[in-house]
């Protein structure tokens, strides 16, 4: 069923916006108005979790879901909404789980912070040795 | 008959092994000729119980013994043959006897070309190594047997081998990477056995040293077979994910690294002796901690192995009792007796204690980040969350970063006393003039320049002028130099050519989903991509829609295949990407979904330099084997 | 100072053995759902029985109520649908479908071969509805309270025992 939208999306969106807007199809199954939204939506499918498999990214799958996800992704850049808020409508929906990159919140302090405290301590425990 | 055979071997080698791994010890501390066994001897023995019972299981893949239970599981009689014998590996129960079979290769290796006069210590290192032979022969056989049969009615087929692991990568990726892994037993049982004899500092480390090298050599080429083979079989184009476990690789990987940096100094020095010992310790336990993931079921992944909370136990129970009881001789015994030199801040000791800072931090932070998630959902009591490669790039950047500075001087630095650092100022005029040489380049054949590449090109310049050395004051003339020097060359070398793989495939890569029917074209890069046509291809155990993509640069034009393959037996799917591969760059697209007709959707991409990265890490491995080998003939 | 050191290295060690070991315990391959204690969300798609109408949130008027993802494609959903027939007669609970991602004839055709349990079923053709959902796959049941507010989500069959343990509290409410 959804490997028929990129097609129907593309025979919508070519007479919806081929008259309004500059989209150059090139056979595009995402076509895109401008330069940064294309890089946009491609960088985002490699940071967006697929909640279905067992470990891939939505740019590396093509379950239903994923699809549909691409879609939905795909409507929200063109739309003109940031990385941000892309991702903040997912984890609405879906929870944390769905980007690779963890969110900075007390519980991951240790996380984001662990390794540059770790260099620190290990300096300072260097430091400590060598004096003596 | 034979696959009970195989049987019984095993539980010979579980039984030998148990002596091997108790008598020796017994014998040493009691001084009683009772107790000695011939080590040499044995060592033989235990290889080729091991090598039997693989060789039978192989032998009921080829002559398809579907009354095996794992055979059924995991072949049928339209797999090819080479397939047959490499799925032998293809599941748990399999790559445990080859697990097992790698240990005992590396023990003969030891026992063989090592030169240590102290029959003593030798035996001690041998009863080790058995205890861990005997604590993976223990779990294989109860709980994961390769030799469980279906009886009294065989299955008439087989399931088949797992469709993604039908691929040539697959016959030489796993033996690679399990001897890299199981090759960590040796240094940490001459690491142990330092402890218990204590012995001197410079002698146990160049006993350890090239053993080391050498299982480095071999996980580095089992990791980057892992990742060649992902770039092209998955069809995503990527070729590290950070997946938990490629992680589970990758951390043992950077211990062994800082492992034999430390020996080196411990060699030559005699300092970082305590360190040295904790490291060949913590290199092991994260190399079982590394099947611990895999196989518990625990982190889900594409690799992951049979999910089975028991026989994750059961490895727990492997790793507590021989890291407990290593770390708990490690606090008892006082190992403080070494004299040690003291050494500036601006020598080459200094320069290989902050190698393996931040090797070993970065390793562990890799580790945290990997199991993370499970932390996450116990602390806030059921929430879930993802960490991966975006966090785990921004975390490497400065560990890198760090690293590749620390490299490029490394070889410039003298032992103990202040180096002087009139290299410094030349060092870095050569590596900007290369810096430019490469944008230059990379702007002559794609015509772009990105500031998010220019750091690690950067690096990889300084590396590559810090490993030749060319202006650096010599005595012998400069290809003596290099010749005197050939391993480090290689694998300093192969780093900096995989950095710059890494830079320019990072910034430079191109992707797009596309929709074509036949005789469609498109611009893409600087390439024009045209559909000629699908083909309907009979594979022996596979049916697939194929399409025949060319590329043509205006002057040239290229025909790839891109398939979507329907295996047979089990009905899966696989796709298979079409690849021309050039020298600066690979020109990629598979095949999506069938639309309409002959409609298709595609991904295409352009990776450039991507083979430089796995170039890079070939040389790497040569370096690091040719160094083990060295040190070996000459310990 | 240095026996600290010396012991400091197991100690580390015991620690994560003891966090490894508490991860074997614990296995739950569910995704919670991220919209616990959020309203049903607004949504404008066509009745699965009728292809002109169209039903929103204000449709799903019975509450408490169970909303529930099938589609004809799911195996598991067969398996489910026979507890979902027996709630039906049961209770009071009013049960809404969502079929998701599936072919209309087909889905009719089920419901009546196999009995229908839902008040109405809303054709989610595209998965819109259930991407505000949060759904990644079918069956998933959510149960909505008196307020229109999700409280629970089960991803997987619903059976008897699934239903005391993970939905019976929130009817009693």
């Amino acid at each position: 069923m959804n490997k028929f939208i990129p097609l129907i999306f593309l025979i919508c969106s070519f007479e919806v916006l081929s008259d309004e807007t500059q989209i150059d199809f090139n056979n595009d199954a995402y076509p895109f108005s401008s330069e940064a939204h294309e890089v946009l939506f491609y960088s985002l499918l490699n940071e967006l979790r697929c909640p279905k498999c067992q470990s891939s990214n939505l740019a590396g799958s093509n379950s239903p879901i994923s699809n549909d996800l691409k879609r939905e992704v795909y409507e929200l850049v063109i739309s003109g909404n940031t990385s941000k808020q892309i991702k903040s409508h997912l984890v609405q929906r879906y929870g944390n789980f769905i980007i690779y990159n963890p969110p900075l919140e007390p519980a991951t302090y240790a996380l984001w912070f662990g390794p540059f405290l770790l260099i620190l301590l290990a300096l300072l425990v260097i430091s400590f040795v060598r004096k003596r | 008959m034979i696959p009970e055979i195989g049987h019984i071997i095993l539980i010979s080698h579980l039984v030998l092994s148990f002596i091997g791994g108790t008598l020796p010890l017994v014998a040493v501390y009691t001084k009683s000729k009772y107790f000695y066994i011939p080590v040499k001897k044995l060592s033989v023995f235990l290889f080729m119980l091991i090598l039997m019972s693989f060789m039978i299981l192989v032998y009921s893949f080829l002559v398809d013994d579907f009354s095996v239970a794992y055979v059924s599981q995991n072949s049928n009689i339209n797999l090819p043959t080479y397939y047959k014998f490499a799925a032998t590996w293809g599941a748990h129960e399999g790559s445990l006897l080859l697990w097992i079979l790698a240990m005992n290769a590396w023990l003969i290796g030891f026992i063989f070309f090592n030169n240590s006069k102290d029959e003593d210590y030798t035996s001690t290192v041998f009863s080790i190594a058995c205890q861990v032979m005997f604590a993976f022969s223990l779990f294989t056989l109860f709980t994961s047997n390769p030799f469980e049969r279906i009886l009294p009615i065989p299955p008439l087929n087989g399931a088949d081998l797992n469709p993604s692991l039908q691929d040539i990568a697959f016959t030489v990726h796993p033996p690679l990477l399990y001897f890299g892994y199981s090759g960590l037993l040796i240094p940490f049982a001459i690491a142990v056995a330092a402890m218990l004899f204590r012995k001197d500092i410079k002698e146990w480390a160049g006993n350890s040293r090239p053993w080391t090298l050498m299982s480095c050599s071999f996980l580095t080429m089992g990791i980057a077979l892992g990742s060649w083979w992902a770039y092209y079989e998955l069809g995503w184009g990527g070729w590290w994910f950070w997946d938990p476990v490629e992680n589970a690789a990758f951390v043992p990987w950077l211990l062994s690294v800082a492992l034999f940096h430390s020996l080196i100094a411990s060699e030559s020095r005699g300092v970082f002796a305590k360190w040295s010992i904790l490291l060949s310790i913590f290199a092991f336990a994260t190399s079982l901690l590394g099947t611990f993931l895999v196989r518990s079921g625990i982190l889900t992944s594409v690799h992951a192995f049979a999910l089975d909370p028991e026989r994750g136990l059961f490895i727990l129970g492997i790793l507590a009792f021989f890291i407990i009881g290593s770390l708990l001789i490690y606090s008892i015994k006082d190992l403080e007796n070494q004299p040690t030199h003291s050494y500036e801040l601006s020598s080459k000791e200094f320069g290989f204690l902050l190698n393996n800072l931040l090797l070993v931090i970065l390793a562990v932070s890799i580790l945290f980040g990997t199991i993370f998630p499970l932390i996450y959902e116990a602390i806030t009591d059921g929430k879930q969350i993802s960490v991966g490669a975006p966090y785990f790039e921004i975390i490497l950047f400065p560990f890198a970063l760090a690293l590749g500075l620390l490299q490029g001087v490394g070889l410039y630095l003298s032992w103990g006393s202040s180096s002087s650092f009139k290299f410094l100022p030349r060092l870095i005029i050569e590596s900007i003039s290369i810096f430019a040489l490469v944008l230059i380049i990379l702007f002559i054949l794609f015509d772009n320049l990105y500031l998010t590449s220019f750091a690690t090109i950067f690096l990889f310049s300084w590396i590559l002028m810090g490993t030749l050395q060319i202006s650096k004051k010599r005595n012998l003339n400069y290809w003596s130099f290099l010749r005197k020097r050939a391993a480090v060359t290689f694998a300093h070398l192969g780093m900096a050519i995989l950095t710059l793989g890494v830079a320019v495939v990072s910034s430079y890569s191109l992707e797009k989903e596309i929709i074509m029917a036949p005789d469609d074209s498109i611009e893409f890069g600087n390439q024009t991509i045209l559909f000629k046509n699908t083909e309907e291809i009979m594979g022996p155990n596979y049916f697939s829609k194929s399409a025949t993509i060319s590329f043509s640069d205006g002057s040239n034009s290229y025909d790839v295949l891109t398939e979507k393959r329907t295996y047979i037996p089990s009905g899966q799917l696989t796709t298979e990407a079409g690849i021309k591969t050039e020298l600066f760059q690979d020109l990629y697209i598979s095949m999506g979904d069938n639309l309409e007709a002959n409609i298709w959707s595609f991904k295409v991409q352009i990776k450039p330099f991507i083979r430089w990265i796995w170039l890079g890490a070939l040389l790497v491995a040569i370096g690091s084997l040719l160094a083990g080998i060295k040190r070996v003939r000459r310990v | 100072m240095k026996k600290v050191f010396d012991i400091l290295p197991l100690a580390i060690f015991i620690v994560l053995l003891v966090v490894l070991f508490s991860f074997l315990s614990e296995k739950d391959d569910q995704l919670e759902t991220a919209l616990v204690d959020s309203s049903f969300p607004e949504f404008s798609l066509f009745a699965l029985s009728d292809d002109t109408k169209i039903l929103s949130k204000k449709d799903i008027s019975q509450l408490p109520a169970l909303i529930n993802v099938w589609a004809t494609w799911c195996i598991a959903c067969r398996v489910e649908h026979p507890f979902l027939m027996k709630l039906k007669n049961e209770s009071t609970l009013a049960i809404y479908g969502l079929n998701y991602k599936d072919n209309r004839m087909k889905a009719l055709a089920l419901l009546e071969r196999d009995g229908d349990p839902y008040e109405f079923s809303i054709f989610d053709f595209e998965g819109r509805l259930a991407i505000d959902l949060g759904v990644y796959g079918a069956p998933e049941t959510f149960f909505v309270d008196k307020d229109g507010v999700i409280r629970v989500r089960h991803v997987g069959v619903v059976d008897e025992k699934v239903w005391e343990n993970k939905f019976a509290k929130y009817l009693d409410e």
